[in-house]
């Protein structure tokens, strides 16, 4: 595909460039440089947020030794422990079970039942830390390497790395929640990269993309006939103005927005699946239709050529009755992801497809009295669990340990960048290469250069 | 030492190999003292050394022992004389069928030629090492060597002695220079021209000067953000009098929706949003005051200089002022919010790490954030300059103070936008009630929560009403477990708190001071100042530093902004950043003359902006009669012999449209108007800080909701998706030049979008009322939208397609649009891990009064509204050339 078709494409039409060549000073400083380890395997990304902060206490890392400390007195230190640590606390003890499942022999609460019998394909990691106590500045973390929002996020990044398979589509597509995370929609934005590689929010309810239906009462018929008055004239006003190449870029988008009201929808519709992959993902049922309907069309825009999706499922922000809440969103879903892995294995898309699950941060191993309600967790930037599979991950095992309490990582621990890092890596792109000039300096995911975790990649 | 003094008496002025070129004639020991030596100082011991106990492979580049010995590899890294079997320099080579990684790691930070040259030569010549004293004897011995034109700068210094005497390219730190004086070359009329003409590539002829239309469009978008008039068009066209243009150029800076679009610029700069950001986006319920002053500014032609001033100190210069609290509002503008799970130390250093580096963007065109962690890597920015400046802020606090309302504020919509405040409050309280004592269901625990957060956001925004800035004072410091509310100034700012003690802090981390410093300024200007160590003052004597007419960045920084959005680019490119990183002024001397002839003319705005106005550079053609000699005697555009078009604003796409459409309300300032939103967008649900956030509810009245975009509620947490799609910037962060990107999301807006839909048929209404016939209805609708009438052509084309478009609606029942009185939200409970639901009221949707609807017009009308939307959707429409 030629540069100027791509400009044009929708994953194109790079702004001022055609028009004032003032970007190209930076066009040339920022190439999208393609793969750096060609040999990787991932070529997509499917990732599985849990916001909110799940409990690795009690999803993946059982801490037995609450069981003994359960309801004694617990004391936190440091002055920059978050506020929480005010008031009395005391520790709590994980009520769920758990068990060792797969060859791997891979720790899981009993409520996983479905995640259980796909564990082999996963590797658990407990050695990550980050730095916020905050949701919103968390998930700006976990998303963009900034606590602060504004930077780009990891799907932008990859997108910027990898460039499109699909010009039809956005090379990033969001699938939230009916209800946005907290910090929004810059979750997923672009950052300072070109807008092309924002991500792509498909709401799961109403219109999937705003505006992409014409008003009601519009016909058809009456839309292309408008499209092509308004071709005429944009026509005639582009040869007025033959150095103006952008003309023709804005001409073409509206050609290009015509095919997407008819694409999109298509896309999205899942009423020809079969029943047996419906059954696979939990669809049309409670409580995993939901999340099912997402999963399902997470591997469908894979397989169309979407290089990262990012979904949202939560929330796990579980302070008070965390049995009844993180069991809860474990029975939502265990089944959609575990039928996700599945159907990536079946179809052969596993190995080129990197699932990751996290959240913003784990819990912690004590509480403090909150009215005085049923037990739960506050926020643990020190210690959490997040889990891979797929491309190029080391399957089947788990790397890292938290200590005996699960208040911080203890072996492996790596800090949040080096996640990045390690991400990034998996997909074939080199951190340190992977940069883009903005603000007076060389810009890149891991904000200051990070280490590859070696554990984690087969 | 003495071991390694040895070692360098064997090395002592090995000759070097033929060859070496670029090093030839030099020992090998000026070589490490002036190129190598910093060279690992700056770029390999920051991972290889500097932290005893991180060093990265093993690998310890502090002495030539360790250096010799080698890293994790167990050989040695450098093998003297014998550079191509050294690891260190097959590392900084970065070759990739090699087995040694490339070093630095970050490719941007490769090494260039010359030092990789440097480090070759080095270690053919024995790699020689001499002790500190004689590195610094050897450094100033051969300063004068060094190749190219360099120079130190000197600053307060930083964290090394190296640092404090590199040199830098002398282009790179063009910014500190004085400004020069200089006359126009004696080569034009206008001294714009003058200058731009002198750098004219040779053999470039400048495009002829645009048509009458098209200017006087290109001067009232650029200084109104609105298209002109049919009749000021014409009365332009006729006017055959000499000075005709500055006549026009007059009545647009004279016309009160100069400071809007000028005010946008600079809200653009400094973050402006309505509400905090964060976690909980809390609404800023008097940050419009700020808004308003900043127009209010710009339309008073407030010299510059005291638009500055009153910006930074306008609490220390005139308390009594009114104008000069909400003027401060400006520290304010960046995202902060302290919940009751932050460290307040932690978001008390976030603020002061967000001022200073607002102040550095804003005013001096300087990324200081860069020298928050360290020495600044490219410029003369010591991270002691950084902690100086943040200690001017150290004494500044927050208040929302009381600040009586000025005449010339508008508190019109009070009354009416406070009716369905107190609705929303009653509501809550009635949802309270319904809420039993004992809390069982996930319903009792979701609304409970709700209720908690709205009450907070209600009882802060009773504050809306009330006369009150969004200000600071300066005072202690106090710590606030969380800000849920107003913050008010304490009786005495003085008595209570902490006087904050500013230091060096390694790596910025909060906890790791490293030495106390006293409030400063930028040194690498030269310019001292005396800032004083008591509480107060300290800003006052900042912004007078800041404002001195012998500043070389001040009136640089502005005046360049202000050309970059007359021209499309800045003489220099990046306004924000002046530093070696930022692109370097194309027209030097203009950009002097003019920061100079500014300030000579009492730093007056208007003026600036008639002078940029009336050159011919302003008036040329956007087209070029010589396209192919212009693309290869000026590839990056920065000749100025053509004139650069660009794309409409988001804020000026929307006002335009209302403009042409003829609903547009002028009425200025006052409490944030809400717009239509697109509904989808309007009622997504969104979280806030432990529950839903309120609905977007648009206000009801038409002429309400068709308010100059300046004046939509901007909240960070919810940005109007029409707002994004066309590139308005978030305000998270100092924009200094708004991208034009183009794509597909933009054709599916401004296509299919209600809003869209509403301004063509309101601009078909008001058209058809205007006009007899279809064929001067047409030409009409040409005029309002291109400032033009339609030729032959377009005429017959438009015309068979309305009457098309008649068949297609001729017959058609069409009914009202409807309006969601409630939105019911449905969520996982996160105390029960259960569904709830919650039912809100949209309280003003019932008095909603809809703009005029499809139904309520006949289909000629219908059918000439989608020639509207085309016209609207034109290039034509949203460009200016």
């Amino acid at each position: 595909m030629d540069r100027r078709a791509f400009l044009y494409s929708l994953q194109g039409g790079l702004g001022s460039i055609a028009f004032s060549s003032l970007l190209a000073a930076e066009e040339t400083k920022n190439p999208a440089k393609g793969p750096h380890f060609p040999n990787a395997k991932a070529k997509h990304c499917i990732f599985l947020y849990m916001e909110g902060g799940p409990s690795h206490i009690d999803t993946f890392d059982p801490k037995p030794e609450l069981d003994r400390l359960h309801l004694k007195e617990f004391v936190r230190k440091g002055e920059d422990q978050s506020a929480m640590s005010s008031g009395k606390r005391y520790f709590v003890k994980s009520p769920f079970r758990f068990r060792r499942v797969g060859q791997s022999g891979a720790t899981m609460n009993v409520l996983w039942e479905e995640l259980a019998k796909v564990a082999d394909e996963i590797c658990f990691y407990r050695g990550l830390q980050v730095e916020s106590v905050n949701h919103p500045t968390a998930n700006y973390h976990v998303n963009t390497g900034s606590k602060f929002g504004g930077d780009p996020a990891v799907g932008a990044w990859v997108n910027y790395g990898l460039g499109t398979e699909n010009d039809d589509l956005p090379g990033f597509i969001v699938l939230p929640e009916i209800s946005y995370p907290q910090g929004g929609p810059a979750n997923w934005s672009n950052g300072f990269l070109p807008t092309q590689y924002q991500g792509t929010a498909l709401r799961p309810v109403g219109s999937p993309l705003l505006d992409i239906r014409p008003p009601e009462g519009v016909t058809r018929t009456q839309q292309r006939r408008n499209l092509d008055l308004l071709k005429m004239l944009n026509e005639r006003h582009a040869q007025r103005h033959p150095q103006h190449a952008e003309l023709i870029g804005r001409l073409r988008n509206y050609e290009l927005a015509f095919r997407m009201q008819m694409q999109v929808p298509q896309i999205i519709d899942l009423s020809r699946e079969t029943q047996q992959t419906l059954d696979l993902y939990g669809i049309g049922r409670e409580p995993t239709d939901n999340l099912g309907r997402r999963c399902l069309l997470a591997r469908k825009l894979v397989e169309q050529g979407v290089r990262f999706v990012q979904l949202y499922a939560g929330t796990w922000d579980s302070h008070d009755y965390i049995e009844r809440a993180h069991g809860a969103l474990i029975r939502a879903v265990d089944r959609p992801i575990a039928g996700l892995l599945r159907d990536l294995k079946q179809r052969g898309l596993l190995e080129e497809t990197l699932v990751v699950w996290m959240g913003e941060f784990g819990r912690s191993p004590d509480n403090g009295v909150r009215g005085g309600i049923k037990y739960g967790r506050d926020h643990n930037p020190s210690a959490m669990t997040v889990w891979l599979a797929g491309g190029g991950v080391r399957a089947g095992t788990t790397v890292g340990a938290t200590d005996e309490i699960g208040q911080s990582a203890v072996e492996e621990v790596h800090h949040l960048r080096d996640f990045h890092v390690t991400l990034l890596r998996l997909l074939g792109l080199d951190d340190n290469k992977l940069t883009y000039y903005h603000a007076g300096r060389f810009k890149q995911l891991s904000q200051f250069g990070g280490k590859v975790i070696d554990g984690i990649i087969a | 030492m003495a071991v390694l003094f040895a070692v360098w008496l064997a090395c002592l002025s090995t000759p070097l190999r033929a060859g070496d070129s670029e090093e030839s004639g030099k020992s090998a020991e000026e070589i490490f003292a002036t190129v190598v030596y910093p060279l690992f100082q700056e770029r390999c011991l920051p991972c290889h050394g500097r932290n005893a106990d991180e060093i990265e492979g093993d690998f310890d580049m502090r002495t030539r022992a360790s250096l010799l010995q080698g890293g994790g590899s167990g050989e040695p890294s450098v093998i003297p004389g014998k550079p191509d079997q050294s690891p260190l320099y097959r590392a900084v080579m970065r070759d990739e069928d090699d087995d040694w990684p490339e070093m630095p790691p970050k490719e941007n930070d490769r090494l260039s030629q010359k030092e990789i040259k440097a480090i070759r030569a080095w270690i053919a010549g024995g790699a020689p090492w001499p002790n500190a004293a004689r590195i610094e004897w050897l450094q100033r011995e051969y300063r004068g060597n060094a190749g190219e034109d360099t120079v130190v700068v000197r600053t307060s210094g930083g964290l090394s002695r190296q640092w404090t005497q590199r040199r830098y390219a002398r282009k790179d730190v063009w910014a500190y220079q004085p400004l020069r004086r200089v006359s126009p070359p004696p080569i034009a009329d206008h001294p714009i021209d003058a200058f731009l003409e002198a750098r004219l590539p040779e053999g470039l002829d400048v495009a002829p000067p645009a048509d009458r239309v098209t200017w006087i469009r290109r001067a009232t978008f650029d200084l109104t953000g609105l298209p002109p008039t049919p009749e000021e068009v014409d009365a332009f066209v006729a006017d055959t009098r000499p000075d005709a243009y500055v006549r026009v150029i007059r009545r647009l800076l004279a016309s009160p929706h100069y400071g809007e679009q000028w005010g946008r610029h600079w809200l653009d700069v400094v973050r402006y949003a309505d509400s905090a950001g964060f976690a909980n986006d809390f609404e800023r319920p008097n940050a419009w005051r700020y808004r308003d002053y900043v127009i209010r500014s710009f339309n008073q032609d407030k010299p510059y200089d005291q638009f500055v001033r009153e910006q930074i100190a306008g609490d220390e210069i005139d308390p009594d002022n009114p104008e000069m609290l909400i003027a401060v509002g400006f520290l304010r503008m960046g995202p902060w919010e302290q919940t009751g799970m932050s460290v307040s130390r932690i978001t008390r250093q976030m603020f002061l790490d967000d001022v200073t580096a607002a102040v550095g963007q804003v005013f001096l065109a300087h990324p200081l954030q860069c020298a928050r962690c360290h020495d600044h890597k490219f410029d003369p920015v010591p991270t002691r300059d950084y902690y100086a400046i943040q200690a001017v802020f150290a004494t500044t606090q927050f208040a929302e103070r009381d600040v009586p309302f000025l005449p010339e504020e508008n508190c019109g919509a009070f009354e009416w936008h406070r009716r369905y405040h107190e609705m929303r409050k009653a509501a809550t309280e009635e949802l309270a009630k319904s809420i039993p004592k004992e809390k069982k269901t996930p319903d009792d625990f979701g609304r409970d929560r709700i209720v908690k957060k709205w009450r907070t956001l209600w009882n802060w925004g009773d504050d809306r009403y009330r006369p009150i800035a969004l200000s600071v004072y300066s005072g202690k410091t106090r710590y606030y477990k969380r800000v849920v509310g107003r913050l008010l100034l304490p009786k005495d700012p003085e008595a209570e708190g902490v006087l904050e003690e500013t230091s060096i802090l390694r790596a910025g981390d909060l906890f790791s001071p490293i030495e106390p410093v006293q409030p400063g300024v930028l040194s690498a200007t030269g310019i001292p100042a005396e800032i004083p160590t008591t509480i107060r003052g300290r800003r006052k004597a900042f912004a007078e530093w800041l404002t001195r007419p012998d500043h070389p960045l001040t009136a640089r920084v502005i005046v360049n902004r202000v050309w970059q959005y007359h021209f499309g680019r800045g003489i220099a490119g990046n306004p924000n950043n002046f530093g070696a990183t930022g692109k370097k002024p194309t027209h030097p001397e203009l950009l002097d003359w003019l920061a100079r002839d500014f300030m000579e003319h009492g730093w007056s705005l208007k003026y600036l902006h008639e002078l940029i106005m009336t050159s011919q550079a302003y008036r040329r053609s956007s087209t070029h009669p010589h396209p192919d000699r212009l693309a290869k005697l000026d590839p990056l555009g920065t000749s100025y012999a053509v004139f650069q078009p660009r794309r409409l604003a988001a804020e000026e796409i929307r006002d335009a449209m209302l403009a042409v459409s003829g609903e547009l309300n002028r009425e200025m300032g006052g409490l944030p108007a809400r717009p239509d939103m697109n509904l989808e967008a309007a009622l997504q649900p969104r979280m806030i800080m432990g529950t839903f956030a309120p609905s977007y509810v648009p206000d009801p009245l038409p002429a309400q909701r068709h308010r100059r975009s300046i004046y939509a509620l901007k909240l960070r947490g919810q940005r109007d998706p029409f707002m994004t799609v066309f590139n308005q910037p978030s305000p998270d962060e100092s924009c200094e030049r708004r991208d034009t990107s183009n794509v597909a999301p933009q054709a599916l807006t401004l296509m299919n979008s209600h809003e869209s839909a509403d301004r063509a048929l309101a601009f078909a209404v008001r058209v058809l009322a205007e006009t007899e016939d279809d064929e001067v209805a047409i030409r009409r609708a040409f005029r309002l939208a291109f400032s033009r009438e339609p030729d032959q052509e377009e005429l017959e084309a438009v015309q068979r397609r309305w009457r098309e478009a008649v068949e297609e609606q001729r017959g058609r029942s069409l009914a009202p649009r409807e309006y969601p009185r409630e939105v019911v939200r449905r969520a996982v409970e996160e105390n029960t891990g259960e569904p709830f639901t919650f039912s809100e009221t949209l309280f003003e949707y019932r008095d909603y009064v809809p703009d005029i609807e499809p139904h309520q017009v006949d289909a000629r009308t219908r059918a000439f509204a989608d020639i509207c939307l085309v016209l609207l959707n034109a290039n034509e429409f949203v460009y200016v050339y």
